[in-house]
C-alpha cells in the first residue's frame, strides 16, 4: 500500500491542537521517508464547538497523482487508522453539522486499527463501540484523556505517544526510526523523543470480529430532496404539542430528535434525590434544557439531551447532590429519577457506586499554573 | 393557483383605459401612485440622487392622508432592505429602492432577500456607480444582482413604470415564484421628466392584485417557523435549486399577469420583449430602457431612407427572455446592441445585455452577428446620429464589412 | 397594556404586559429554545437565549443576527426554538427588529391582522452589536413608535468565527487577531466599549436600557419582562462567559460571570426613563457595601489572559478603579466634570 491515511476523532476545541499535532506529526514522519502529505481538518465541524467531537485527517502517498486521487473525495474513508483522542468517543460521534450518529470506527478500513487512548479494558471498550461488518484491531494508548482550551496547550505527551503508537499499528506508512526523527525534530524535545519510543514498545492491538460490539443500530436520516424541502429557506420549528406539562404536573420540554447532542459528553450528572432541596437551580441554569421537571417537583437530567457541561453540579448548592461522574462509568441513556422510583435502597448503593468510582476529568482550564501542576501530579 | 379571469365587458370601453384619473407626472410620480394603489404595508427610505424622488411623493401622499404605511427612514441603505425583508416576512407589503452606490451599500441585504424568496419590489433610479460621483444613468447598479435571483426589468415610461410596478407585485408575491423584482428606470430621463399618465382606480387595482398572503412562510406566533437557519453544503443546492425552479416558473407568471393587465386595464403590451419596426427588419438594434425614445426616432428616420432597420427593447432581463428573442431577431443578418452598461474584460469587452444575447442566439443555426455597442453612460445622451451611427455599422457587419461582431465600439466616447 | 391604542402612523401600540418574576420558583416551566442547538458545553449565551425566550413567552417573534447563536443554534433542519425565529444579517440586529415590529403594527393598524400585542426581540452578539450593526441599532432605537427589545449576547469577540477580537472584548485578551507573540504580548489595545451606556446616553427617548449577567437567571428574564413591558425600543447588554474563547472549564461559567460583577469589570445596571439604577452586587459596590474582588482574581481564571505579567494585571485594575472613583456616573458614565461646569 503507498497511500495511507489517518483519521482524527477528537473533541472540539479541548483536543484541537493535540489533533493537530498528530495529523502533523504523521506527515512530517512520511516525509522523511520522502513521501509527501497533507493534514487537514473536516471543514464542516469548524468552528468547533468545546466539547463536540471533530475530525482532523492525515494522508501520506509516494506521489502526488497517488496523493490527489485519495483526496478527491470529501471526507477520506477506508483509513488505515482512526484514532480516538477520548475513549467516550467510542459511544458515537454526532458531529455538530452532520446528521446522525456515526460508528467511531465508520470510516475505519478492512483490518485497519483503531488507536484510542483509554485507561479501561479493551473489552469494556469494545462493549461501547458499534458493530462493524469488517474485522478491525483495537490498539490503546494507556492514558487519560488530555483536554485542554483554546489558548494555552498542555504539553503531557499525549501528542507524541499517539505517533510512536502509530508507527507500530500503521509500520507502512513510516518506520519508528522516521517517527522518532520528525517529533525531535519539531518539538526538539528529547524527552517527548522518548515518550513516543515507549509509546510504540507498549502498544499491542488485538483484533475485533464482526461479532463483537454494540448491536445498536445507531440513529441516521434521510435527506430530503429539493422538492421535499420547504421553500424560503422555511423549517418547521419545535412542535411545543410533542412535550409539555402532564397531568401528573411533571414537564418534559419537547426535546430535538435530529441533534441530541449526548456523544458531546464526558462527564454525566448524577442526583441524589434524597438531598435535593428542589432550589431548581440546575433546571433554570442548565444551557441545554436538558432537565425534565418530575411530578414530584425533582429534576430528572435528561442523558438524550446533556452534554455533561457540569454547570449543575457548579451552580448545586447541596453538597454531593449533583456529582459529575466520567461517562465512561454509564452504558445506557436511561432516566436515573425513574431507576429511583422504582428502587430506592438500589439507586442510593449505584449512586455511591458512581460517586466512588468516578476518575479525575478536566474539562481544560481553571487557573493558571494548572497545566504544569497536573503534569507533575501525573508523573509523581 | 388558477389563471384570473379576463375582463368582463363592462370594465372595458373598446380597449380604452378603464376608470382612473389622468396626471401629468414623472416615473418616480408614477410609481409612487403604484406603491399607493398596492396598499404597500411598509416602506423604508434613505437619500440617494435618482431614486430617491420617488419617497418624496410617497411620503407627501401619507402626509395628506392620501396613503396609509409606515414609513421608515433608515439610517443607510444596507438597513432600508434589511427592514423591509424583516417586515415582508410577517406578512407586509413592502416598497423601497435606490441608486448607483446606494444599491451596492446594501448589496448584502439584496443578495439575501433573493436567498430567502422575500418577494419585495424595489425601483432601482439608475445611477452611474461611484467613482467618479456622477448622477447620470447607466445601468450597473441594477444589473451588479442579476444572478442572485432577483427579477429585474427596465421601463421606458412612467406609464409603464406604474403599470409594471402593479405587475411586478403580482409576479413578485405569486407562490410559484415569491423572489424579488427591481424596477428599472433610468435616472432622469425617467425619474425627473414628466409625461401624461393614466393612473388606475383603486378597484381595478385591487381586481388585479390579489393581498399578499405567505401561507406557511408567515413568520406569526400562530405559525412557529424557523426561516434561514445556518446551512452546510448538505442543503445549500437543493436551497439553490429552489430559488432556480421559482424563477424558471416566473416566465409563465409574467405572461399571465401581462395578459390579465391587458384585459383589466386596456393596456396591451408583450410581456418580455416590445418590438418595433421588426415585421420586415434586415438589422435590428436591442437596447433597454429609456434609449427606446431617441432609437426609435432614427428606426423611422432610416426606414424612410429605405433602410429595414427594427428595434427590439428588452423589459425583463431575468428571467431572460431567451424565446422572444430568438424568434424576433432569429430571421435578422445582425444584431446592434446598445448598452447602457460596461462589461470590462467580459467576452469581447461587450456589454452585459451583449453577452446574455449572445450567448441566447448561439443555438439558432443561422443566428446573427452580434455586436455590441457602449453608450450614454454616466448619463450621456444617446442622439439619433449615434443610432445612425450604430446601424451602419451593423448594416456593415451584415454585409461583412469591417465592423467585427468580436469588438465592442464605444458611441459618443471622445478621442 | 401600558400604552393607549392610537390609530394612525407614528402613533405607539400597546405591548404585552409581563410582571417580575418572584423567585426561581415562580418561574414557568415552558421552554420555548430547547435542546437541538450545537453550542459548547456551559454556553452562557444559549443560557440567556434559553432564559430569553422563556420571559418572553410563546407570543414572540425573536430575530437573530449572525453570530454563534445563529450558527451553532440552528443548523439547516433541526432548530432549538419553539416560537417563530428568523436569521437576520450581521448587522441587522436594529433592522430586523424595526422591520419586524414595523410589518406587525402595519397590518394589525390596517386590519390585515389579527390585533395583538407581539413581542419582538432582535439579539446579536458583540460583533453584531457593538461593531457592525451600531448605527442601526442606533437608529432603531430612535423609532420610539415600534415596541423591540434588541439584546445583545456579549461573549466578548467574534465567538463563531473563531475567537477573533471585538470592540467588545477586553483589553490584551488572547484572540486570533490578537495572539501574544514573541515580540508583543500585548496585541489588543483597546479597551471594551461602553455599549449600553452610549446608547442609553445617545438615546433620550429610549424608555429602556439595561445590563445583565445570567448569572443571575431570574434577574436576567426579570430585565427583558420589563424591556417588553415598557413600550418602544429597548436594549439589553448581557455579558456571557464564553468556555471557549475566555478558556475556561465550562461548569464555571456562572461563576465567572458572578466575578465580573464582583470585579467590578461589569457593572448591572438599568435606564428606565432617563433615571439610571444600579443593581444588585453593582448597586452594593457603589454604595460602599461590597468591596470590590481585585480583578486578577477574574483574569487568571482564563486561558484568554494567560500571557498576562503583573504591568498587565495592574493596568487592568487601574482602569477599573478609574471607572468607580473618577467616572462622573460611576461605571457608567465615563466624563468627569470639566473646570467651567
Amino acid at each position: 500500500m503507498s497511500t495511507g491515511s489517518v483519521e482524527v476523532i477528537y473533541r472540539g476545541i479541548y483536543q484541537k491542537t493535540l489533533a493537530k499535532n498528530i495529523c502533523r506529526g504523521v506527515v512530517f514522519a512520511a516525509r522523511k521517508e520522502g513521501k509527501i502529505g497533507i493534514a487537514f481538518g473536516r471543514y464542516s465541524d469548524s468552528p468547533e464547538r468545546n466539547g463536540i467531537p471533530a475530525k482532523q485527517f492525515a494522508v501520506v502517498a509516494d506521489e502526488q497523482e497517488e496523493l490527489e486521487e485519495y483526496l478527491s473525495r470529501y471526507e477520506p474513508d477506508n483509513n488505515d487508522v482512526t484514532i480516538a483522542c477520548d475513549d467516550t468517543l467510542c459511544k458515537g460521534v454526532e458531529s455538530w453539522a452532520w446528521y446522525g450518529l456515526q460508528p467511531i470506527n465508520k470510516l475505519l478500513g478492512e483490518n485497519g486499527t483503531l488507536l484510542v487512548t483509554s485507561t479501561q479494558s479493551p473489552n469494556k471498550l469494545i462493549n461501547f463501540i458499534h458493530r462493524k461488518a469488517s474485522p478491525y484491531d483495537l490498539a490503546l494508548v494507556r492514558s487519560e484523556a488530555s483536554f485542554s482550551g483554546l489558548w494555552v496547550y498542555k504539553d503531557d505527551h499525549t501528542d507524541v505517544r499517539l505517533l510512536g503508537a502509530l508507527a507500530k499499528v500503521a509500520p507502512h506508512m513510516f518506520s519508528i526510526d522516521s517517527m522518532l526523527a520528525a517529533i525531535k525534530e519539531q518539538f526538539k524535545d528529547d524527552l517527548k523523543v522518548t515518550s513516543a519510543k515507549k509509546s510504540y514498545d507498549d502498544t499491542e492491538a488485538q483484533p475485533v470480529s464482526t461479532e463483537q460490539g454494540n448491536e445498536e443500530v445507531p440513529y441516521s436520516f434521510e435527506l430530503p430532496g429539493w422538492k421535499e424541502m420547504e421553500e424560503g429557506i422555511v423549517i418547521r420549528g419545535m412542535d411545543m404539542s410533542k412535550g409539555g406539562t402532564g397531568k401528573d404536573g411533571s414537564y418534559v420540554p419537547v426535546r430535538n430528535e435530529v441533534f441530541k447532542k449526548f456523544s458531546t459528553r464526558t462527564m454525566r450528572p448524577v442526583i441524589n434525590f434524597e438531598t435535593c432541596t428542589k432550589c431548581t437551580l440546575c433546571w433554570l441554569n442548565c444551557p441545554d434544557t436538558c432537565f425534565d421537571v418530575t411530578a414530584d417537583g425533582l429534576y430528572d437530567a435528561n442523558m438524550e439531551a446533556c452534554c455533561g457541561c457540569g454547570v449543575c453540579e457548579a451552580v448545586c448548592p447541596v453538597k454531593e447532590c449533583v456529582t459529575m461522574v466520567n461517562e465512561e462509568a454509564f452504558d445506557d441513556n436511561d432516566s436515573q429519577w425513574a431507576m429511583w422510583t422504582k428502587d430506592k435502597d438500589g439507586y442510593g448503593k449505584w449512586l455511591a457506586e458512581k460517586i466512588a468510582n468516578q476518575p479525575a476529568r478536566s474539562h481544560g482550564f481553571h487557573h493558571i499554573g494548572q497545566y504544569e501542576e497536573d503534569i507533575a501530579n501525573d508523573s509523581a | 393557483m388558477t389563471p384570473p379571469k379576463a375582463a368582463t365587458a363592462e370594465t372595458l370601453d373598446g380597449g380604452a383605459p378603464v376608470g382612473g384619473t389622468e396626471e401629468l407626472i414623472s416615473g418616480s410620480e408614477a410609481v409612487a401612485h403604484a406603491v399607493r394603489l398596492a396598499d404597500v404595508d411598509v416602506l423604508t427610505a434613505y437619500p440617494i440622487r435618482p431614486y430617491d424622488t420617488v419617497m418624496q411623493y410617497v411620503s407627501k401622499l401619507i402626509a395628506d392622508g392620501e396613503f396609509d404605511c409606515e414609513f421608515i427612514v433608515a439610517e443607510s441603505e444596507h438597513s432600508q432592505f434589511e427592514i423591509v425583508k424583516h417586515a415582508s416576512t410577517v406578512g407586509a407589503r413592502v416598497f423601497v429602492g435606490s441608486s448607483g452606490v446606494g444599491w451596492l451599500y446594501a448589496f448584502e441585504a439584496l443578495a439575501v432577500t433573493a436567498g430567502l424568496r422575500v418577494p419585495m419590489v424595489a425601483m432601482v433610479g439608475n445611477r452611474a456607480l461611484d467613482d467618479p460621483g456622477a448622477f447620470g444613468v447607466e445601468h450597473n447598479d441594477a444589473l451588479a444582482v442579476r444572478d442572485l435571483g432577483w427579477m429585474l426589468c427596465w421601463v421606458a415610461t412612467a406609464q409603464e413604470a406604474l403599470d409594471t410596478a402593479l405587475i411586478a407585485y403580482r409576479v413578485a408575491e405569486d407562490p410559484r415564484v415569491s423572489l424579488p423584482c427591481a424596477l428599472s428606470c433610468d435616472g432622469a430621463f425617467l425619474t425627473h421628466s414628466q409625461s401624461i399618465v393614466n393612473v388606475p382606480d383603486q378597484a381595478t387595482v385591487d381586481s388585479f392584485l390579489p393581498p399578499y398572503d405567505r401561507k406557511e412562510k408567515l413568520l406569526h406566533p400562530d405559525n412557529p417557523i424557523t426561516i434561514a437557519p445556518q446551512a452546510n453544503e448538505d442543503w445549500v443546492m437543493e436551497i439553490r435549486k429552489q430559488s432556480d425552479a421559482g424563477m424558471r416558473r416566473a416566465r409563465d407568471v409574467i405572461t399571465e399577469a401581462y395578459d390579465d393587465f391587458g384585459a383589466k386595464f386596456g393596456r396591451e403590451d408583450e410581456p418580455f420583449i416590445e418590438r418595433y419596426m421588426m415585421e420586415d427588419a434586415e438589422i435590428a438594434l436591442v437596447g433597454m430602457g429609456t434609449l427606446a425614445m431617441p432609437v426609435k426616432v432614427a428606426v423611422r428616420k432610416m426606414r424612410e431612407q429605405g433602410q429595414k432597420v427594427g428595434f427590439v427593447r428588452v423589459r425583463w432581463f431575468r428571467p431572460f427572455p431567451v424565446e422572444e428573442l430568438q424568434d424576433a431577431l432569429g430571421g435578422v443578418a445582425a444584431v446592434g446592441v446598445i448598452d447602457r452598461d460596461y462589461g470590462l474584460g467580459s467576452a469581447f469587452y461587450g456589454g452585459v445585455l451583449a453577452g446574455d444575447l449572445r450567448t441566447a442566439l448561439y443555438p439558432l443555426e443561422d443566428r446573427p452577428k452580434v455586436v455590441s455597442f457602449i453608450a450614454g453612460l454616466g448619463g450621456r445622451e444617446i442622439n439619433t446620429d449615434n443610432v445612425i451611427t450604430i446601424a451602419g455599422m451593423v448594416s456593415d457587419a451584415a454585409e461583412g464589412g469591417t465592423t467585427d461582431d468580436q469588438d465592442t465600439y464605444w458611441i459618443g466616447v471622445r478621442e | 397594556m401600558s400604552e393607549t391604542t392610537v390609530e394612525g402612523f407614528g402613533e405607539f401600540v400597546e405591548t404585552q404586559v409581563l410582571d417580575a418574576w418572584k423567585g426561581p420558583k415562580k418561574v414557568p416551566h415552558e421552554e420555548f429554545f430547547t435542546s437541538g442547538h450545537r453550542t459548547c458545553q456551559g454556553c452562557e449565551s444559549a443560557q440567556l437565549m434559553k432564559l430569553m425566550a422563556k420571559a418572553a413567552g410563546p407570543r414572540t417573534i425573536i430575530l437573530g443576527a449572525t453570530g454563534c447563536m445563529y450558527v451553532a443554534n440552528t443548523t439547516y433542519y433541526s432548530t432549538p426554538w419553539a416560537v417563530p425565529w428568523m436569521h437576520t444579517q450581521l448587522g441587522s440586529a436594529g433592522s430586523a427588529a424595526t422591520g419586524t415590529a414595523a410589518g406587525l403594527k402595519a397590518l394589525m393598524r390596517k386590519g390585515k391582522m389579527k390585533d395583538e400585542p407581539i413581542n419582538v426581540i432582535s439579539f446579536c452578539g458583540d460583533g453584531g452589536g457593538a461593531d457592525m450593526g451600531l448605527s442601526a441599532i442606533s437608529a432603531a432605537l430612535q423609532h420610539t413608535e415600534y415596541n423591540h427589545l434588541i439584546l445583545m449576547y456579549d461573549n466578548e469577540s467574534y465567538a463563531n468565527t473563531d475567537i477573533q477580537v471585538s470592540g467588545s472584548s477586553p483589553y490584551g485578551a488572547h484572540t486570533t487577531f490578537s495572539a501574544p507573540g514573541k515580540v508583543q504580548r500585548i496585541m489588543n489595545r483597546r479597551w471594551k466599549k461602553n455599549t449600553a451606556a452610549m446608547l442609553a446616553a445617545g438615546h433620550p427617548d429610549c424608555k429602556y436600557v439595561a445590563t445583565v449577567c445570567t448569572s443571575n437567571p431570574v434577574d436576567a428574564m426579570n430585565h427583558v419582562r420589563k424591556a417588553l413591558s415598557i413600550g418602544g425600543p429597548t436594549f439589553i447588554h448581557s455579558l456571557d462567559p464564553c468556555p471557549k474563547g475566555w478558556d475556561y472549564d465550562p461548569r464555571y461559567s456562572h461563576e465567572l460571570g458572578e466575578l465580573a460583577i464582583e470585579t467590578g469589570i461589569w457593572p448591572l445596571y438599568e435606564v428606565v426613563e432617563g433615571e439610571l439604577k444600579m443593581h444588585g452586587k453593582s448597586r452594593r459596590i457603589l454604595r460602599g457595601q461590597l468591596k470590590r474582588k481585585p480583578v486578577e482574581e477574574y483574569l487568571m481564571r482564563q486561558g484568554r489572559f494567560a500571557h498576562f505579567v503583573q504591568e498587565d494585571i495592574d493596568y487592568f485594575q487601574g482602569k477599573i478603579d478609574q471607572m468607580w472613583e473618577e467616572w462622573l456616573i460611576p461605571g457608567v458614565i465615563p466624563f468627569s466634570a470639566g473646570e467651567e461646569s
